[in-house]
C-alpha cells in the first residue's frame, strides 16, 4: 500500500474500532474491549512501519550516506471540507498579498478553501507512533482494570474515538483541521473525565476542563482567523493553484525557504501568544492548567493515555509545529519559555506536599510539560528535538505511572490516598519494580529514560543564558543560537505592513521586532536555574510518593476487601513493557542521534533560524552533573523524610508552615478564579435575567398596555348619551367647514 | 421519472401537507390512532416528495449556477399597468429552509405522537396547515404569496401555543401574535412602498420579487436629505418585521414564553423554521433591494449580533428551566447568524446562511428533547431533574449530540457555521472597514469569539445538573401506569421518539462532515443578494477613510 494509504488507515483503523463498538454495543458482552483493541493495535502496526520507512528515507541507520538534513513530508488531500470561491483578498503588504500579487500590482482573490488534508513528516510520525503504542498499552490493560464496570464498552469506543481524534490532530496539515481535533480530543476527555457521571465530582471536573480549555481555544481560533489574514491560507504545505504556480502554505517548503516569508512584529507576537494561549490549555500550564488535577477523576488508564502520554502533549506539538512563526518573534518564543519554567516549578512545589497519589502524577505532568516548553521556547534545534525527546521519553514513563497508580488503586479497592497504605512492595512486586523504574527516569537518575531528555532541555536553556561558554563548551561552530534567531526578525520588520499591524499598537502584545524585551542572557539564565532547582523537587515529591507507597510497614486499607494482591497479568504486562521503554529508550535515542536526525527532517525544523543553531549532539557532562546533583538532593530528603516510615505519619507541610499551606492549596489560583471570574460573571449574568424581565419585557408590556389604555379612555366617550354623539358631531363639521374656509381665503 | 415536471413537483410538494390535513380531519372521528398516523403518513411522504425534488434540484446546472428551479406562474391580473402573478420557485438562498421544513415536520409529528390527546386531529391539521405555509413561504417568488404564506405561519401557531400549550399558554399565544404581527404590518407596508415605487419608475405594478429586484437596482430609492432618506425608512420598516421574527435583541422577548408556553410539537417547529423567516427576509429583500441603506444599518445590527450573542448567553445562564435556556441559547445563536449575514464577507454570509439550517436541526433537536424529559419527569426545572443519564442512555446521547451540536464542536454542523461566520467577521474587521471602525469591529468579532465559551459554559453546566450525577427522583406522573417504581426506572427512548431524532441526527453529522456538499448550491444565491449591499458597505468605507488609504476590494462575482 502507498505510503497515503498507510497515513489515513493510522486514524481510520481505531475510528472503525470505535464505530463497531458503539454499533456492536452490549451483543459484545465481555469482549467488548475487541473492535477497539484491534482498530488501535492495526493502528500501531501501520504507523511503526510508516516510521521505520520514513526513517529510512531521511537516512537514519544507513552508514553509508549521512542524514540529509533537507526537509522530507508527505500530504494527502481527501476531500474538500467547506470552500467559498474569491473569497477574500489579502490585507495590503501582508505575505498572502505578495503571494497572490499580479504584473499589474493587483492582487487576486482568494477562495477560502479548507482542504482535509493529512501530512506525513518525522515529527507527526513520531507522534503517531507514540500515540497509537502507548494508547496499544493503555488499552491492553484496560481489560484489566475496567473488567467489571457496566460501561466496558462505552470506555473502549471512547478510547479508540480519542485515538482517532489524537492521530488527526497531529496529521491534520490545516489549521482550521488542527483546531476541529484540537476540540475534538478535548471532546473525548470530557467524556472519559465524565467517564462515571454518576459521580458529582467526576461531572464537574469534566465540566471544568471542558471549559478551561475553551479559554485556550479562543485563542487558538483567533490565531487561525489571524494566521488566514496574514498568510491567505490556512494550510500547512504548499498548494498548486490553477494556473500551476505555488501558493506558500503556512508552514510549506517555500515560505520556510524564505527568509523574509514570516511576519513578526506586533502581529506575529499576537497570533504566537494566541497560539501560546491555546497550548496552554491543552497542556495545563499556567494559567490554565486548573483542570487537569481535576481531571483525574475519570478512569485511571484514561489520565494515563489523555492526561499523561498524549493529549495534554498537544500544546507541544502546536508550538514546535510552528516553529517558523515563533523564531521570528524572539519575545513570544521567550514568553514560552517564561511560562513552561513558571509552570515547572509551580506545579512541582504543589506536587511536593499532594497526598493523594494520582495528583502527584497530574502535577508532576503540568511541571514536566512545563519543561518542555521551557525547551520549545529557546528557539534553537536543540531546543526544539530535546522537547520532543522529552514528550516521547515522558509519555513511557509518565503512562507507566500512571497505570502502576491504577493498579495499586485497583487492588487497594479505589482508595489512592498514600496515607491509607504503605509497604505495597511486598504485596505487588511487579507493579513497585515498574513503579520504581518510572520514578528514576521521572527523576532523571542515568541511565533511565528522563535522565537524558532532561539533560538536553537543561543544555538547551543554559545554551541560551550562556550563549558564549556554551560555545566553546561543544568546541563547536560560533553560530551562537541567540543571534541566529535575532536576524529573521529584523529581516521580517520591513515586511510588516503599517496596514495589518495597525489594530495591535494600542495593546500591550505589542512589541518592537527588532529590540527583543524578553530575550536577553538575564532571563535565559534565572530559567535555567529555575529549571535546576524544578529538576531537585521532581526528585523529591517522585520518591515520596514511592516510599509512603511501597515501603515502610505494610498497611491496607478496609475498602481493598479480598483485591489486595497484585494485578492480573493483562495489567502487569503492559507495566513491563513500558518499564522497559522507560529504562532503555533515553539512553538508545541519545546515543544514537536517531530522534534528533529524524525530528530535523521536519519541515518545520528546517526554517534558517532553526537550522543555524543546529549544533553537533553532544554530552553536556557538567549540565549532567548539576542535575543529577539535584535530583540526588530530592531523592535524599524524600527518603529522609518517608523511607520505611508510616505514610500516615508526619507530613511535609508541618516543615513548611504557612507556605505549605499555599501549596496544598494550590496557591489559591482555583478560588481566585472562582472570586474574580465565575461569580462575577454569574453575578452579571443575574443582572442581565433581572434586566431581561423586568426592563425589556417590562417595556414591551408596557407598549402594549398603551392602546388597552386608550381603549379605556376611549370607552368613556362612547357613553350612550345621543347629545353628546351630536355635539360631538356638530364640533367636528365646524372644524372641517373652518378647514374648507381657510383653504379657499 | 421526468414525467413530473418540476414545477408540478414543487406544487406537489406543497399541496402535500394540506391534503393531508384534510384527510386527517376526515379520521376525526377514528381517534387518536387513526389521526396521528395519517399526519405521520403525510409528513413521510411530504419529506420523500421534497427531498426528491431537492436531489433534482441538485443535479440542475441552472438551477446550481443560481437560477429559479420548478418555477410556477399563475397570473392573476395581467394587462394594462398590472403585471401580477403569483409564482413559486426555488432557487439557493430557499432550497435548504424548503428541506429544512420538510424534515422538521417529520419531528414535529413524532414528538407529538404520545403528548397530544386532547383533540388530536385539530393538533395534526393545524400542524399540517403550518408545514404547508413554511413550505409555502420559502417557495414564494412574489410579494403576495410571501406575505400570504408568512401570515399564514401564524394563525397555525396561535392556536397550537393557545391551546395545547402549557399553563401560560393564552398570554404567550396573544404575546406572541401581537408581537409578531405588529412587526408584519410594518414589514407589509416597506413591502408596498416598494411596489409603488417599482410602479412610479416602471409603470408597471407587480409583485414579483425578482423584478422588483432589478428595478430596485435601475432605480434606486433615495438615500438622501432631498429624498427624504426614504431607503431608510423602508428598510426599518422591514426591518421592524424581520427584527422581531429573529428576535434581535431587545425585541425578543415573546421567544422565551412562546417557547415554554408552546407544545413540544410547536416548539421544533418555531425554533427550526419560523425565526429563519427574519434572516431569509433579509437576504430577500432588505440586502439586495435596499442596499444603501443595509450598509448603513449594517454595523449596527452586526453590533446588535453581538449583544445578542453574549446578552442571550449570560441570560441562557441563570435559567432554572431548561426549556427558558434553550430559548435564550436561540437569542444566543440568531446572535451568530444576524453578525454574519451583517459582516457582509461571503465567508460570514454563506456561513450564516448554512447556520440557519443547522440552529434549525439542534435547536429543534434540543426542543424535541426537553419535551420528552417533561413527558418523563413532569418538569423542566433542572434543579429539579439530575442522573437521567442513568436512567434514559440513548436520551441522554441525543442530547449530547445536540448540545455538542449547539456548543460548536467540530465534526458537527453547529461548528461550521459558526467558524465561517466568525472568520468572515474577523475578515471584515481586519481589512474591510475604514480605519475609524477598525477597532470597534475587532472589538465586537473577538467578543463575539467569547460567546464560544460563554455558549459551552451553560450548555455544559444544564448537561452536569441535568443529566449527571446520581439518579434523582422528580415528583411522578400520577396516570403513567405502566412505569415502574423506584429509582432504577428506565425510561429510554420510545421509538416515535427516535423517529422524531434520528433524521436530525443524520444531518448533524453529514453537515458537520461535508459542509461543502451543503455550501454549494447555495453559494450563488447568496453572493447575488449580498453583493449590492457589499459593495454599498466597501463604497461607504472608502468614503470614510481619509487619505488615500487602500481598502481592499471586496469579492465580487467572477
Amino acid at each position: 500500500m502507498s505510503p497515503a494509504t498507510l497515513l489515513v488507515l493510522v486514524p481510520l483503523l481505531p475510528l472503525v474500532g470505535a464505530i463497531l463498538t458503539v454499533a456492536l454495543g452490549r451483543r459484545l458482552g465481555s469482549r467488548g474491549h475487541l473492535p477497539a483493541i484491534a482498530g488501535i493495535a492495526a493502528a500501531a502496526v501501520v504507523a511503526v512501519s510508516l516510521l521505520l520507512g520514513l526513517g529510512r528515507e531521511v537516512g537514519i541507520g544507513d552508514a553509508a550516506h549521512a542524514p540529509t538534513a533537507r526537509p522530507v513530508e508527505m500530504i494527502t488531500t481527501l476531500w474538500e471540507w467547506a470552500g467559498v470561491d474569491a473569497a477574500y483578498s489579502p490585507p495590503a503588504g501582508s505575505p498572502a498579498a505578495a503571494d497572490t500579487a499580479r504584473a499589474d500590482g493587483a492582487t487576486d482573490l482568494r477562495s477560502f478553501s479548507i482542504p482535509v488534508a493529512l501530512r506525513l513528516d518525522p515529527l507527526t510520525s513520531t507522534l503517531l507512533t507514540i500515540i497509537t503504542c502507548v494508547g496499544l498499552l493503555v488499552a491492553i490493560y484496560s481489560i484489566g482494570y475496567m473488567h467489571d464496570d457496566p460501561g466496558y464498552p462505552r470506555f473502549f469506543a471512547l478510547l479508540a474515538m480519542f485515538v482517532f481524534s489524537m492521530s488527526m490532530l497531529v496529521a491534520a496539515s490545516n489549521f482550521l483541521l488542527v483546531y476541529v481535533f484540537w476540540e475534538a480530543v478535548g471532546a473525548c476527555s470530557y467524556l472519559l473525565i465524565g467517564f462515571w457521571f454518576t459521580k458529582p465530582e467526576a461531572a464537574r471536573a469534566a465540566k471544568k476542563a471542558f471549559l478551561v480549555n475553551r479559554v485556550g481555544d479562543f485563542g487558538l481560533a483567533v490565531a487561525t482567523f489571524l494566521l488566514w489574514m496574514t498568510y491567505g491560507t490556512l494550510n500547512f504545505h504548499d498548494t498548486l493553484s490553477a494556473d500551476g504556480t505555488i501558493l506558500p502554505g503556512i508552514l510549506g517548503q517555500s515560505r520556510i525557504a524564505d527568509a523574509a516569508g514570516y511576519v513578526g512584529g506586533a502581529v506575529g507576537t499576537a497570533i504566537c501568544l494566541l497560539l501560546l494561549l491555546a497550548a496552554c490549555g491543552k497542556s495545563a500550564q499556567l494559567p490554565l492548567h486548573v483542570w487537569l488535577p481535576d481531571a483525574m477523576e475519570g478512569p485511571t488508564p484514561a489520565s494515563a493515555l489523555i492526561h499523561a502520554a498524549t493529549m495534554v502533549t498537544a500544546g507541544i506539538y502546536l508550538v514546535a509545529r510552528c516553529a517558523p512563526l515563533f523564531v521570528v518573534c524572539p519575545d513570544a518564543l521567550t514568553m514560552v519559555s517564561i511560562v513552561g519554567t513558571t509552570t515547572a516549578l509551580v506545579a512541582a512545589l504543589i506536587g511536593t506536599v499532594q497526598n493523594d497519589l494520582k495528583r502527584v502524577l497530574a502535577y508532576s505532568t503540568i511541571s514536566q510539560l512545563g519543561y518542555m516548553f521551557a525547551s520549545l521556547g529557546t528557539g534553537t534545534m536543540l531546543g526544539f528535538t530535546a522537547a520532543i525527546f522529552h514528550l516521547v521519553t515522558h509519555a513511557f514513563f509518565k503512562a507507566l505511572l500512571f497505570l502502576g497508580a491504577g493498579s495499586v488503586m485497583h487492588s487497594m479497592g479505589g482508595v489512592i490516598d498514600m496515607r491509607r497504605f504503605g509497604g505495597l512492595r511486598r504485596l505487588m512486586p511487579i507493579t513497585a519494580a515498574t513503579f520504581l523504574i518510572g520514578s528514576l527516569a521521572l527523576a532523571g537518575v542515568a541511565p533511565f529514560a528522563g535522565f537524558f531528555s532532561k539533560d538536553e532541555i537543561l543544555a538547551a536553556l543554559h545554551s541560551k543564558g550562556w550563549p558564549d561558554a556554551h560555545g566553546e563548551h561543544h568546541d563547536t561552530a560560533p553560530a551562537s543560537g541567540h543571534a541566529a534567531v535575532r536576524l529573521p526578525a529584523a529581516d521580517s520588520g520591513p515586511n510588516t505592513a503599517p496596514a495589518s499591524t495597525m489594530h495591535f499598537v494600542s495593546m500591550k502584545t505589542a512589541a518592537a521586532a527588532d529590540a527583543p524585551v524578553l530575550d536577553r542572557p538575564r532571563t535565559w539564565q534565572t530559567l535555567f536555574w529555575m529549571s535546576l532547582i524544578t529538576a531537585g523537587l521532581t526528585a523529591f515529591y517522585t520518591f515520596r510518593a514511592v516510599f509512603m507507597t511501597f515501603t515502610g510497614p505494610l498497611r491496607v486499607p478496609d475498602e481493598a476487601g479480598h483485591h489486595a494482591h497484585e494485578s492480573p497479568p493483562v495489567m502487569t504486562i503492559p507495566l513491563v513493557i513500558l518499564a522497559v521503554a522507560s529504562a532503555v529508550s533515553g539512553w538508545w535515542l541519545f546515543a544514537t542521534h536517531s530522534l534528533s536526525t529524524f525530528l530535523a527532517a521536519t519541515p518545520s525544523l528546517t526554517a534558517p533560524a532553526v537550522t543555524a543553531t543546529a549544533t553537533p549532539p553532544a554530552f553536556h557532562f557538567d549540565l549532567a552533573l548539576q542535575g543529577t546533583l539535584a535530583a540526588a538532593l530530592g531523592i535524599a530528603i524524600a527518603a529522609v523524610g518517608h523511607l520505611g516510615r508510616r505514610s500516615d505519619g508526619p507530613q511535609i507541610e508541618r516543615f513548611l508552615g504557612p507556605i505549605g499551606t499555599l501549596f496544598a492549596n494550590r496557591f489559591f489560583i482555583d478560588q481566585l478564579y472562582k472570586a474574580l471570574i465565575v461569580k462575577p460573571l454569574e453575578g452579571v449574568a443575574l443582572v442581565a435575567a433581572a434586566f431581561d424581565r423586568y426592563v425589556i419585557d417590562g417595556l414591551v408590556d408596557g407598549v402594549a398596555r398603551i392602546p388597552l389604555a386608550l381603549g379605556a379612555w376611549a370607552r368613556h366617550l362612547q357613553s350612550g348619551l345621543v347629545q353628546r354623539y351630536a355635539l360631538v358631531g356638530v364640533l367636528g363639521t365646524l372644524l372641517i367647514m373652518l378647514a374648507l374656509a381657510a383653504r379657499l381665503r | 421519472m421526468n414525467a413530473l415536471s418540476p414545477s408540478t413537483h414543487l406544487l406537489l410538494v406543497i399541496a402535500a401537507p394540506l391534503i393531508g390535513a384534510i384527510v386527517a380531519w376526515l379520521f376525526r372521528s377514528w381517534g387518536l390512532a387513526a389521526v396521528r398516523q395519517s399526519a405521520a403518513n403525510t409528513a413521510i411522504v411530504t419529506l420523500v416528495l421534497a427531498g426528491w425534488l431537492v436531489v433534482r434540484f441538485l443535479s440542475d446546472p441552472a438551477a446550481m449556477a443560481g437560477e429559479p428551479y420548478g418555477l410556477v406562474e399563475f397570473p392573476w391580473l395581467v394587462g394594462g399597468i398590472f403585471d401580477v402573478k403569483l409564482s413559486l420557485g426555488l432557487d439557493g438562498l430557499s432550497i435548504w429552509m424548503f428541506a429544512l421544513s420538510a424534515l422538521l415536520s417529520i419531528t414535529a409529528v413524532f414528538v407529538s405522537w404520545d403528548a397530544i390527546r386532547d383533540r388530536p386531529a385539530g393538533f395534526y391539521v393545524l400542524l399540517l396547515v403550518l408545514e404547508a405555509a413554511m413550505l409555502g413561504v420559502f417557495a414564494a417568488r412574489d410579494v403576495i404569496l410571501f406575505y400570504v404564506f408568512f401570515e399564514f405561519t401564524l394563525v397555525p401557531l396561535f392556536f397550537l401555543i393557545g391551546i395545547w400549550g402549557h399553563d401560560e399558554r393564552r398570554k404567550a399565544a396573544v404575546k406572541f401574535f401581537i408581537y409578531t404581527l405588529a412587526g408584519s404590518v410594518l414589514t407589509f407596508l416597506g413591502l408596498l412602498a416598494i411596489i409603488l415605487w417599482n410602479a412610479s419608475h416602471t409603470g408597471t405594478v407587480t409583485f414579483d420579487i425578482a423584478a422588483l429586484t432589478a428595478a430596485m437596482k435601475a432605480h434606486p430609492m433615495p438615500m438622501d436629505a432631498g429624498g427624504g432618506w426614504l431607503q431608510l425608512i423602508v428598510f426599518l420598516a422591514l426591518l421592524a418585521g424581520f427584527a422581531v421574527k429573529v428576535p434581535i435583541v431587545p425585541l425578543h422577548t415573546w421567544l422565551p414564553l412562546a417557547h415554554v408556553e408552546a407544545p413540544t410539537g410547536g416548539s421544533v417547529d418555531l425554533a427550526g423554521v419560523l425565526l429563519k423567516i427574519g434572516i431569509y427576509g433579509f437576504l430577500r429583500f432588505s440586502l439586495p433591494m435596499l442596499p444603501e441603506a443595509s450598509a448603513l444599518a449594517a454595523p449596527w445590527l452586526f453590533g446588535l449580533g453581538v449583544v445578542g450573542i453574549i446578552y442571550g448567553a449570560l441570560v441562557a445562564l441563570v435559567q432554572t428551566d431548561l426549556k427558558r435556556l434553550i430559548a435564550y441559547s436561540s437569542v444566543s445563536h440568531m446572535g451568530y447568524i444576524v453578525m454574519g449575514l451583517f459582516a457582509l464577507t461571503p465567508v460570514a454570509t454563506e456561513g450564516a446562511n448554512l447556520q440557519l439550517i443547522n440552529h434549525g436541526l439542534s435547536s429543534a433537536g434540543l426542543f424535541a428533547l426537553v419535551g420528552m424529559i417533561y413527558e418523563r419527569f413532569h418538569t423542566r426545572n433542572i434543579a429539579s431533574l439530575g442522573g437521567i443519564a442513568s436512567r434514559a442512555p440513548w436520551l441522554t446521547v441525543f442530547f449530547m449530540l445536540f448540545t455538542f451540536s449547539s456548543i460548536g464542536l467540530p465534526g458537527l454542523n453547529g461548528f461550521v457555521g459558526e467558524f465561517m461566520i466568525l472568520a468572515g467577521s474577523f475578515q471584515r474587521a481586519w481589512s474591510g472597514v475604514a480605519p475609524s471602525f477598525s477597532f470597534a469591529y475587532l472589538l465586537m468579532a473577538v467578543t463575539a469569539v467569547v460567546g464560544v465559551v460563554l455558549g459551552a459554559w451553560y450548555m455544559l453546566w444544564a448537561v452536569e445538573r441535568a443529566f449527571f450525577g446520581p439518579s434523582r427522583e422528580p415528583p411522578r406522573s400520577g396516570h403513567d401506569g405502566h412505569d415502574g417504581h423506584g429509582h432504577a426506572d428506565r425510561c429510554d427512548l420510545k421509538w416515535h421518539e427516535l423517529v422524531a431524532l434520528a433524521p436530525l441526527a443524520v444531518f448533524v453529522l453529514w453537515i458537520g462532515l461535508t459542509p461543502a456538499t451543503f455550501l454549494r448550491p447555495a453559494a450563488p444565491a447568496i453572493r447575488a443578494a449580498t453583493q449590492a449591499s457589499a459593495d454599498a458597505f466597501a463604497a461607504r468605507m472608502r468614503d470614510a477613510t481619509p487619505t488615500a488609504q487602500p481598502i481592499a476590494r471586496t469579492a465580487q462575482l467572477p
